[in-house]
Formats: C-alpha cells, structure tokens, sequence
C-alpha cells in the first residue's frame, strides 16, 4: 500500500513539521506524570467548525485525518471512493467516564444526550467523515495492542476488493487521570517521565501518552513520497536498514525485543517520544515514514543500552530504503509493519 | 461466500429452533429489566433463562459463545476448526466500553476502585476472546460501527475471504443489556415506555434487548472440500456513510442507499429479485420514516419487508448478526413472520411491513442496517 499523507496530533504539537522537530529535538520530559495533548494543538476553527461540542478524542482524529487528506494532496473527486478506518484500544473512554458521571449526578432519567453520543467509539469516524464530505465506507474497530494492525489488514483487503480506491486508516488514544490511574494498578510507570526501550525489561515501565495518526494509503505502483507500507512478505532482515521497536511498557515483558535487537539491522525506538499507547505503532510508522521521506537517520531519544543493541546513535543523513516497526502484543503475537522508500 | 452454520440467543429465543417457534406463533417477551435496577420506565427483552456465570466475564461474551457454539455445530466444524485458518469478526458496543457504573462510583468516591471490572473489560475484548476461546489463530477484529456492528463485522469476514486472509470466518455480533446505553438513549427521547412498533403510525421509539448472532462463512472451495454442500451464501455487502449527523440519519436517504446499491451490484442482481428485506425498522420516527422511504424508493411499494425488532429489542452490537440470521432462516423455511408491533400504515412513509406471517418465493433477501454516525450497510443472503 503506498503511503500518499500523514497526518498527526501528539504532545509535541500538530503536523508532520511537529513529529520532524521531535525527532530532531529528541526526548523531553512530561509536564505532568503522563503525555497529553494540549488544548492549543486540536483549536481549529475552519476545519472544526461543526464539531464546537465534540470531544477531545474526537477532535484529534479528525485533525489528523483530514491533515493526512490534505497532505496527500487527494481531490473532492477522490473522495468518493475514500474508505475511513479508525482503530483504537479504549475509544472515547473520557467521555464515557463523563456519562457515568451524568448517570450518578442526576440520576439515570436526568443524563446528557450530547455526552452519550460522543461516548460512543464511531462517534469520531462520523466527524471525520462529516468534515471531508467523504460518503464511502466507514470503520471503527478495537483490537487494543493489535488495533492498528488489524486496520492494515482490513485497509487492504478492502482496496484488492476494489471497495475503495483511498483508504484513511488512522488510530487515536486518550489519557486521562482513570486511565492512569489503571496504568498504576497494572503495569510500572516511570515516575521520571521517561521510557527506557532497550532495557528489554521483563518489567518495564510506561508513560501513559494520547494523540491521533492518520495515512492516507492508495494501490498506486509508483510509490508516493512517504514509500509504501506492508504487514506481509518477506520477514527477513536482507535490505533491512532499521528496526523500530514498540517498546513503550505497556504490554507487560519487553524482553521478547532481545532477539529483534540481535538480529543485525539498525534499531531504534520514538516511544519516549509519544508515550505509551495501545495502538501506538501508528506512530512509529508515522516516524519511520518521515525518515524515509527525508532520509535521515533520528538518533534514538533514549539510549540507556545495557544490553549493547546496535542502536541508532546520532542524527544523520544518509540512504535509508527499508524501515520495519515490530510490534508485540499482550500475547507475545508479533506485528510487522514494513516501510519501503519510494526509490528503494 | 458460503454459510455454513448459524447461532442465536436474543429475547426471542436461546437458539435457531426456540426463535423460530416465536415467530410462528407472534410470541413476544419484553419486560421490565431484571439484570440491573433503573427508574427508568422502558420495557426490554432480555434473554429467557439465559444461564450466566459468576460475573468474572461478560455476559456479552457468554451470549457470543452461546450463539458461536450452536454455529459451529450446524457447520459440522466441532471437531475440525483447528484444521483451518479462522478469523473471528465480530459487533458490539456494550463489550468495547468499561461502562462499569459501580467501578466508577469507587473511583469518584474514593479515587481507588477495584481492578476486578477492568480485568473483565481487558479480557473481554469479544473477538479476541472468542479467538481464544476457540484456539484459534486467524485474523481477530472488533468492528465498534455502534447498532450497524453485526452487519459490518460480516462485512469484514468477506473482504478477509476475498483476501485470502482466512479461510473460514466466526462472524456477527453480540451485546448485553446494560444499564448505561438505556440512560444513553432515553436522554436522547428514543426509547417508547411500551412494546416498540417498528413502522406504524403511531411508533414511539424503540426497546432495548440483548443477544448474538453469529454466522459461519467460509470459501466454497474449503466447504466442498469438508464434504459439504453450498445452502446460502453471502452474494454482496455494501456499506456507506451519510457524512451527515451524529446521531440522526440523513433525511434523504442517500447513504442507504448507496449501501444498497453497492449491496445488490455485488450480488449482481436487481431489486425485482429480492424476495424479502429485513429491515432495521428501530420503531423510532425518524429511522423507520428515511428507512421506510427508501426500501419504497428502490424495490416498490409492492415490497415483502419486516422488522424482527419487535420480537428481540434494538440489541444494538449483535442486532446485524441477529438480523442477517432470521434472514437465512426466512429463505430456508419459505416464510417470514409478521412485523410484530405493527398495525396502523404510516401514510408519512407509504409502504408497510408485512402483518402476518407471510410465504416468500424467490433465492434473495436483504439485511439492513443503520447506525449513529450515519453508517449504512446492507448484506445479500442467497438460496442456492
């Protein structure tokens, strides 16, 4: 699937100029115990003019997915044969919280109906289809670790079935003090704000984090500037520039990465970038997309390396072909996501 | 792609044979709810005697492997499920949301709750518990599309089948009463305090239920080898959305349609062909009217539909998979029952479901869903 736009919202701000800073930047502490979204990134007046009483989450993705549409460049034309997938772990939970909230408040005959129907998970791909006018098919799905994967999966299946032409395949999570909250019960969290990837730890510590990311995938043969993206094919590591490992903490032992990091190319890891999130691999493709675009090299914001991993050590500027983001989920199942340059 | 087997449990009846007396005869159980305390005044169906167990799994999941269970034995599959690469689609709403009110009290009242509510939420993700109920090893999704769940996670099974990413696909929905979405959706004024009474006149709003419904899909060429025949297949799916409200449907129609069109282009057939439409057929005004409208507009006036709400409640997630059962079941026995609720034609509509239990000819018929957010979709279930 060649990849034709991006779009994102994440703690660092809005837009691929924001993610590209990041990378550039490197790691940089929370402001609070966890990675949220400010309020400034998701204030869009234009775009979200019919969404003044819509929720965060859904004000994300909607962001996101239209700057992928925009970034691709697609036509109203294109738009009708445009399919929209949005994948998440836990959906619009803070609203859902809201109305529990409502229920107890007032009582069960005394709710809001605005909070209720926001709280409910396809809330947000309504939105996203409302502000592109797009009229084809429209999907939500939950998988938590495998969300984004399964989105892939169904994002192509739909295009070699020629449901649609452009598929919008994105993912979006929410943060707040619950979640967090469960995150302590459950799992470690670093109280230094930062995740450490290539600890490999059997208990390793996360940093909740929320955001959105969409792509804009075609099935055009020549490849776009981002490259193509595969969840299929050849697994090994002949060609292979760079591994991008989703090691964020959230899914319990991180120790199965050891043999990824062994396994000969380049490795890195953006999640102290991003946070941890469920379906955060989106975002690693996100970056692994852009380096390919720019064919740079990002330094890995984090490198405590006790386990001497070839990690990807400085910023540089170089031939970059073939990024794979691996992914594990609650149990242990391993998901590829293969980047491809455009020239590659 | 061929059906192989079928699996039900709704208000109407804990598998194919109990729903199929119900509709024979008209017979109808909603009540007061019994599964949660609410002072709301809105009657619901829940499921007859329906053994649940101690509380450490949802109860969605347990109607889910009811249905799955009934399923998998009509498609002679018990004994030979691991031998193929299955993937598990399945709907719902209720299942995707930790809407555990007593959780919540906990946490507001005390900022610490019990971490027994979040693990049943965790372990409760229904396609990926069903996958590993089963031992399976196929693709696992969750479709979250709110009431048009069921229909699209058989939408999903296909484009898998299509994509040779399976060979055999668990699919539909299921959904559990739950006291939120009843809040949730007597505040937007939806629900009727009476027995719902899709597409009549005088139609208040719809009731609640819960229940799954699940299909067996797979290739043919896998079901022939099993030593099987091809009954009934799904001929075509089309989905599309209205990019138009929240939570009402578009006025016109439109998207529905193009649902339908894209349906039926699929299954390479035309509406003249169509023997008989399950519809949606909420029982709310503005549902039943754009619905109603449309089904007119694109088969005639002259159109054999129902509503199988009246019999099980809007079981919102599983409500596809419920639907797209009663479908088969309507072109394997020859009959559909009578739209049950209705009486008085809506002459704001103009077209009227059928009021008795009616003989149908013909090897095609329609399932319809629609959804808040404004998704539609439509599958075609074909007699061979």
């Amino acid at each position: 699937m060649n990849i034709a736009g991006i779009g994102i919202v994440f703690n660092r701000g809005r837009g691929l100029p924001a993610l590209e800073k990041a990378l550039e930047e490197g790691w940089v502490p929370p402001t609070a115990s966890r990675y949220s979204v400010s309020d400034d990134f998701i204030k869009d007046r234009v775009i979200l003019k019919e969404m003044r009483r819509a929720d965060t989450f859904s004000k994300m993705a909607c962001l996101a997915a239209h700057d992928a549409v925009a970034d691709s460049g697609l036509s109203v034309a294109g738009k009708s044969s445009l399919g929209i997938i949005l994948a998440s772990a836990l959906g619009p939970y803070v609203t859902t919280f809201r109305f529990l909230d409502d229920i107890l408040q007032y009582g069960d005959a005394k709710v809001s109906p605005t909070v209720f129907s926001h709280s409910v998970h396809n809330a947000a791909v309504s939105y996203i289809a409302l502000c592109l006018q797009s009229r084809g098919p429209t999907l939500t799905i939950t998988q938590f670790s495998q969300s984004f994967y399964q989105a892939l999966l169904l994002a192509e299946a739909w295009m070699l079935e020629d449901r649609c032409t452009h598929v919008l395949v994105g993912s979006a999570e929410q943060c707040d003090d619950i979640l967090e909250y469960v995150c302590r019960q459950k799992i470690h969290l670093a109280e230094d704000g930062k995740i450490e990837p290539f600890l490999f730890s059997e208990s390793p510590k996360a940093v909740p984090g929320e955001g959105s990311v969409f792509f804009l995938l075609d099935k055009q043969e020549t490849s776009g500037k981002y490259g193509k993206i595969s969840i299929h094919g050849d697994n090994g590591v002949q060609g292979l520039d760079m591994y991008l490992l989703e090691c964020s903490g959230l899914t319990g032992d991180e120790a199965v990465y050891r043999n990824d990091a062994k396994a000969g190319p380049l490795i890195s890891s953006y999640t102290p970038l991003f946070g941890s999130m469920m379906s955060g691999i989106g975002f690693s493709c996100a970056a692994a997309a852009l380096m390919l675009k720019n064919q740079r090299y990002y330094a890995a914001p984090v490198q405590s390396n006790p386990h001497n991993a070839p990690l990807c050590g400085g910023h540089q500027s170089a031939p970059l072909n073939t990024i794979r983001c691996i992914s594990y989920g609650c149990h242990n199942e391993k998901m590829e996501f293969t980047l491809k340059h455009a020239h590659g | 792609m061929v059906i192989s087997g079928m699996g039900v449990v709704s208000g109407c009846g804990n598998n194919v044979h109990e729903t199929l007396d119900n509709f024979s005869t008209g017979c109808r159980k909603g009540g007061p709810p019994s599964l949660f305390k609410t002072d709301l005044p809105y009657p619901v169906f829940e499921v007859p005697g329906f053994q649940a167990g101690d509380g450490t799994v949802m109860r969605t999941f347990e109607l889910a492997v009811a249905a799955a269970n009934e399923a998998i034995r009509e498609s002679g599959l018990e004994n030979t499920l691991l031998a193929h690469r299955v993937g598990v689609c399945l709907g719902t709403t209720v299942a995707s949301q930790l809407n555990d009110v007593d959780f919540y009290r906990a946490y507001r009242n005390t900022g610490s709750a019990p971490m027994h509510s979040v693990d049943r939420y965790l372990n409760g993700n229904l396609a990926g518990a069903i996958q590993q109920k089963f031992h399976l090893s196929g693709p696992a999704c969750t479709v979250v599309n709110a009431c048009s769940s069921g229909t699209d996670a058989i939408g999903v099974g296909i484009s898998w089948l299509r994509a040779d990413m399976c060979d055999i696909v668990i699919c539909g929905g299921a959904d559990e009463l739950n006291r939120v979405p009843l809040c949730g959706f007597g505040s937007l004024g939806i629900v009727s305090d009476s027995l719902c009474k899709p597409f009549d006149k005088d139609r208040s709003g719809l009731n609640l239920g819960e229940g799954a419904g699940i299909l067996i899909i797979e290739k043919e060429n896998v079901l022939r080898k099993r030593g099987r025949e091809k009954e009934f297949c799904i001929s075509g799916y089309g989905l599309a959305a209205d990019a138009y409200h929240l939570t009402a449907p578009r006025p016109d129609g439109s998207g529905l349609e193009a649902a339908l069109t894209h349906a039926m282009n699929e299954a390479g057939i035309s509406p003249g062909q169509v023997a008989f439409i399950n519809a949606h057929g909420t029982a709310t005004r503005d549902n039943d009217k754009v619905e109603g409208d449309v089904l007119a507009r694109v088969f005639g006036s002259k159109v054999q539909f129902l509503s199988t709400k009246g019999y099980t409640g809007h079981t919102l997630g599983a409500a596809g998979g419920l639907e797209a059962v009663f479908t088969v079941l309507g072109l394997r026995e020859g009959w559909i029952p009578q739209s049950i609720g209705f009486e008085n034609e809506d002459d704001e509509i103009g077209i009227a479901p059928v009021r008795e239990k009616t003989i149908i000819n013909g090897n095609y018929a329609v399932s319809t869903s629609l959804a808040f957010g404004g998704n539609n979709s439509a599958i075609v279930i074909e007699k061979e």
